[in-house]
């Protein structure tokens, strides 16, 4: 075992905590608000993958671009579904929240695929090229790829959005109310619905922001998403529910220790690994690292 | 009340127990519909390798088409039609299984081709042997599909590269080549063993490159060790840590056993992130227009194993063919046919020429004729020059060749170069100025 | 009422590899292929009645494909290792039986490990934490390729020694239906007895359970117990049918039918797993074969929105309500 190369393991290992990042920010802003768990997030993510690339190819924008309005758009499509499939559910049962995003993940995939078949630009794998080429960026110890460096501030940028929307806007103060009491935001005349709409309107946004890992390097399929969500997922139990400093700690842990462990044991280890770290840490303190104290 | 149910359940298990003895074979005859050839596809046409499938289905219906215009298939003194039916295994065993038995038990399929990912094919044997059903396997690259032990492999025909063609044909090649090449540019005496690093996918795939690649150095004595070997998970999006550590390990050539999606950012990361400025290879599967537009740049001087490519027609006999079919294939579905679909393409026809050469149905006949069937080779270079099936395997044997990508400015993106074997040989293999070996 | 229904199922059940052509030439399948169907069909039905057992006691597992796979390959590396003399009763290989039995055994003590890890946890934790023990062992399983083949699996021995393939798939068909049919009766009667009762004491409120002097760890424990041996005896039974077993039981897909399963049917019902079981693999199957791929699945997807939305207690509400009405008029 060389230790020499500890270092760049770790960075690369933060790196990959930022998806996490951005999808479990994501998931627990939903989750904080309305109580639901969306299995189907990594499904969101391809879908704003897609729409991406069909902006970029029907309207040939400029990836970053057609990236933008996939955010936004991804908005409307995460309002509509909270409106038309979890508002009716809500309230009768996890389990059904459940079985309703595995519902989603089968539409979503399928659709998609079939869509691709029909249209010409659609190979059976898919990829978009970065305007920012090979372009490399020097920060004296390392050098970066461009694209990394966008990566790592877009996601900074709307973390740090984010805070400051629940912190300082009423709208964001309303939102932190629902998720710490419902029924006394209820009583205090916010429009709980509206959050719901809200809160799910921006998780999917964040799904669609994490989409940026793939659109600068790796080739995608719609079966893409899947297994990301339920890391995702992982991630914010392992922070604590509705917790954000929680996904973001959560993202770095995860990042960090599955990329020293397929170090030291191999990747067949990589998913496994962090499955360990959630077991034992749910032993020690059963509603996550952050988590608020059972009621 | 609670008794009555009691009795209820006893009488119906004693029922069922009644109805466990053993039944009396049926033996009526199937009688088959006059005039009808029925070939059954094995693809996952749907779930995380539809894509695949769908190469696969689409290949297998040009065939089909092709050899019906041409006025079918004579057995006897009738000529009969041949017609495509397709079981989709979902990319699971039980699926499958499911999908096999529907072919063969209720279409009454008189051969069987396909087959995709070892996994469900080892599944999909099991029903195909127990009704000694002729099986031409085009799609899984597992050497064991027609070496196990387990059941009765005779009915089986291997009709695509295996793991350790391509493992020992690369490192061949690796070895006659690139070794000298690189022993060369940095004045290290012969007798230098070229240091190797592999990054397998986890699972009978990757597993099965790995294995090869180890036997190729042991049998043909190869002046080659490997020095690292990172493993990593199906559709993996981060290989940063498994080139870290193949880069500390000191390689000269990095030997990934990697699908498209998997393929495509391990060489971008690896040279773009890490900095491991070295030759990678790659495996067939991922000779591919999306593999060219996926590396970019940074694929240039790579090399790409391969038997059947979108931009590469090996010299000689073959060309017309390959161009006949790629320009069929293109107007029937307007994209462009891959590897997986070529050999689908050929097990179709290779299917119709068995039986055409039995001139019957008889599963055993047409068991015989592939055992001793020698036509020529379709759209992929074949060793020999003919498609037969080696007597002790069953596999038919292709000729692989290298390619190198080189780029062209023209087109913005890499196009690949025959660099090996010698009779295929486009141009010479290139070690590019940044290249960087692990030292003496 | 209910008997009646009952007791026509099952004949109908027993009847089916007796259908006339004139019968079955309706149907998207015939014959072994009807069989294979239904065989899977009936493995899954015990699958994911176990499933709701364990959700009966108030512990949704999203990770039960781990004791589907223990099952099997427990059984499979016993046969393998062990090559115990064939014990043959008109050709079913009753040393089968008895290492599904096994198999079953073997899933329910890892069940019972996962369930003390799980005593503290609830809904979501508990969920997630059973998933990551999917994933675990598999990643277990295929690294012990010494005694499990690592990915290239280990061929299982069939239930029965028939020579000839349909004989097989009837007898086999007739095994499954008997364990199926076993299966569900005993849920049945746990339900209804003072375990049951428990168990729902300790869904609806655990605190109030405790309070009332349920030992709530040792029920919960006995539901995994339970829950994870009908599992494997399903794993078991599917894989000595199917043959072949390779890690890919393991699979996200094989966690997530269950509760697809049961919850379409109507959870916390003894019949529920059944219905939704027939119901979405009916259609699954069928509306492929009409030609329709992927579009099935959007289909599907699309039909189980409706379900949960406008039937959140199941496909069993429906009946009940044209049950009542047709009480009614009576």
């Amino acid at each position: 075992m060389d230790l020499a190369v500890l270092p760049e393991i770790v960075f690369w290992g933060l790196y990959a905590g930022c998806i996490y990042i951005l999808l479990a920010v994501g998931l627990n802003l939903i989750f904080g608000v309305m109580r639901v768990v969306n299995f189907a997030h990594g499904e969101l993510m391809v879908l704003a993958i897609y729409i991406t690339f069909f902006l970029h190819n029907i309207l040939d924008l400029n990836p970053y671009l057609a990236f933008a309005l996939s955010i936004i758009s991804m908005f409307f499509v995460g309002v509509g579904i909270e409106r038309v499939c979890f508002r009716p559910i809500m309230g009768t049962g996890k389990l059904n929240e459940i079985f309703m995003s595995l519902a989603l993940i089968y539409l979503i995939q399928n659709s998609i695929f079939i869509t691709c078949n029909n249209v010409d630009f659609c190979n059976d794998l898919n990829r978009i090229r970065s305007p920012l080429g090979y372009e490399e960026i020097s920060f004296g110890f390392m050098e970066l790829g461009a694209d990394h460096v966008v990566i790592i501030c877009v996601t900074i940028s709307l973390v740090v959005m984010l805070y400051l929307f629940m912190k300082k806007t009423s709208t964001g103060k309303a939102m932190m109310a629902t998720s710490q009491n419902r029924e006394v935001a209820m009583l205090t005349g916010i429009n709980v619905e509206r959050m719901d709409m809200l809160a799910f309107g921006l998780g999917s946004s964040f799904a669609a922001a994490a989409s940026l890992f793939w659109i600068s390097e790796i080739p995608f399929t719609p079966y893409s998403g899947s297994i990301n969500a339920i890391k995702a997922f992982a991630v914010i139990i392992l922070g604590g529910l509705g917790s954000i400093s929680g996904a973001i700690a959560g993202g770095l842990i995860y990042g960090v220790a599955e990329n020293i462990s397929a170090y030291l044991f191999g990747g067949g280890w990589k998913h496994a690994t962090s499955f360990i770290i959630l077991i034992i840490v749910l032993i020690i303190r059963p509603t996550g690292l952050f988590g608020e104290k059972e009621e | 009340m609670v008794d009555k149910k009691i009795i209820l359940v006893s009488m119906l298990l004693l029922i069922s127990f009644l109805g466990c003895t053993e039944q009396p074979t049926e033996t009526t005859t199937t009688i088959k519909a006059a005039g009808e050839i029925k070939i059954g596809l094995v693809a996952p046409l749907t779930g995380g390798a539809s894509t695949t499938g769908n190469d696969m289905q689409e290949a297998a219906e040009l065939a089909v088409e092709e050899i019906n215009a041409a006025g079918g298939i004579t057995v006897g003194k009738e000529k009969m039609r041949v017609v495509l039916i397709k079981g989709d295994t979902e990319t699971n065993p039980e699926q499958g299984v499911k999908a096999v038995t529907k072919l063969i038990t209720e279409d009454e399929v008189d051969i069987l081709i396909g087959g995709f990912s070892s996994a469900i094919t080892y599944a999909d044997q099991k029903i195909a042997s127990e009704n000694e059903m002729p099986f031409i396997i085009t799609g899984a690259s597992s050497p064991i599909v027609t070496k196990r032990d387990d059941i009765d492999t005779s009915y089986f025909f291997h009709h695509c590269p295996t793991t350790d063609d391509y493992g020992r044909d690369t490192l061949i090649f690796v070895d006659e080549v690139v070794r000298p090449a690189i022993n060369a540019r940095f004045n290290y005496s012969d007798d230098r063993k070229l240091r190797l690093g592999m990054l397998y996918q986890d699972g009978k795939y990757g597993e099965g490159v790995l294995e090869g690649a180890k036997k190729a150095i042991e049998s043909e004595g190869l002046m080659i060790e490997i020095v690292a070997e990172e493993k990593f998970t199906r559709s993996e999006t981060d290989y940063r840590t498994a080139l870290t550590a193949i880069k500390s390990a000191g390689v000269d050539v990095v030997y990934p056993a990697a699908f498209l999606n998997e393929q495509t950012p391990i060489v971008v990361q690896g040279r773009k992130d890490i900095g491991l400025n070295t030759i990678y290879l790659s495996v067939e599967c991922n000779d591919d227009p999306d593999y060219y537009a996926g590396v970019g740049q940074l694929g240039e001087y790579s090399i790409q194993e391969s038997r059947f490519g979108p931009y590469v027609i090996p010299a000689g006999s073959l060309k017309a063919k390959v161009e006949r079919f790629r320009s069929a294939f293109k107007t029937k579905w307007g994209s462009q046919p891959s590897m997986m679909g070529a050999s689908t393409y050929e097990g179709v026809y290779i299917a119709a020429q068995a039986i055409d050469d039995a001139d019957s149905l008889v599963n055993e006949d047409i068991r015989d004729s592939l055992n001793d069937l020698k036509m020529d080779e379709m759209i992929e270079a074949m060793q020999g020059g003919t498609i037969e099936f080696s007597e002790d395997a069953r596999e038919s044997k292709f000729q692989l060749y290298m390619q190198q990508l080189i780029w062209d400015d023209a087109v913005g993106e890499t196009r690949p170069v025959i660099v090996w074997p010698d009779n295929l040989k486009e141009a010479d293999f290139i070690l590019p100025e940044w290249y960087e070996s692990s030292g003496d | 009422m209910k008997h009646v229904v009952i007791c026509t199922i099952l004949l109908a059940a027993l009847a089916i590899p007796y259908l006339p052509v004139a019968v079955t030439q309706f149907l998207p399948f015939k014959g072994a292929s009807l069989l294979g169907f239904l065989i899977l069909m009936y493995a899954f039905i015990m699958f994911a009645s176990a499933w709701n057992l364990l959700t009966y006691s108030g512990q949704g597992s999203l990770g039960h494909a781990a004791f589907l796979g223990i099952g099997a390959y427990t059984s499979a590396i016993i046969l393998r290792y062990l090559k115990p003399e064939p014990l043959l009763f008109n050709s079913i290989n009753l040393e089968v039986i008895l290492t599904v039995m096994a198999g079953g055994l073997a899933a329910s003590i890892v069940g019972v490990f996962i369930g003390l890890t799980c005593v503290r946890l609830r809904e979501w934790f508990l969920g997630m934490v059973t998933f990551g023990f999917a994933i675990i062992i598999s990643t277990i399983t295929t690294e012990l390729r010494d005694i499990t083949g690592g990915h290239d699996g280990l061929p299982t021995k069939h239930l029965v020694a028939a020579t000839d393939f349909l004989s097989r798939y009837k007898m086999e068909y007739y095994i499954i239906l008997a364990f199926t049919v076993v299966v569900i009766y005993l849920i049945h009667r746990i339900l209804r007895s003072k375990l049951g009762l428990a168990f729902e004491a300790i869904r609806e409120n655990e605190l109030e359970a405790k309070v009332m002097g349920i030992n709530t760890v040792k029920y919960k424990l006995i539901g995994f117990a339970l829950s994870a041996f009908f599992s494997g005896i399903a794993g078991a039974l599917m894989y000595h049918h199917i043959g072949y077993l390779t890690p890919e039981v393991f699979s996200v897909e094989n966690s997530f039918k269950p509760i697809i399963y049961c919850i379409a049917g109507g959870l916390f019902t003894v019949e529920g797993p059944v219905l939704g079981t027939v119901i979405i693999s009916a259609l699954w199957d069928g509306l492929k074969s009409l030609g329709l791929m992927h579009e099935h699945l959007v289909i599907i997807g699309l039909l189980l929105i409706i379900i949960v939305i406008f039937l959140p207690k199941g496909l069993v509400s429906l009946l009940k309500k044209v049950g009542r009405k047709s009480d009614a008029k009576v």
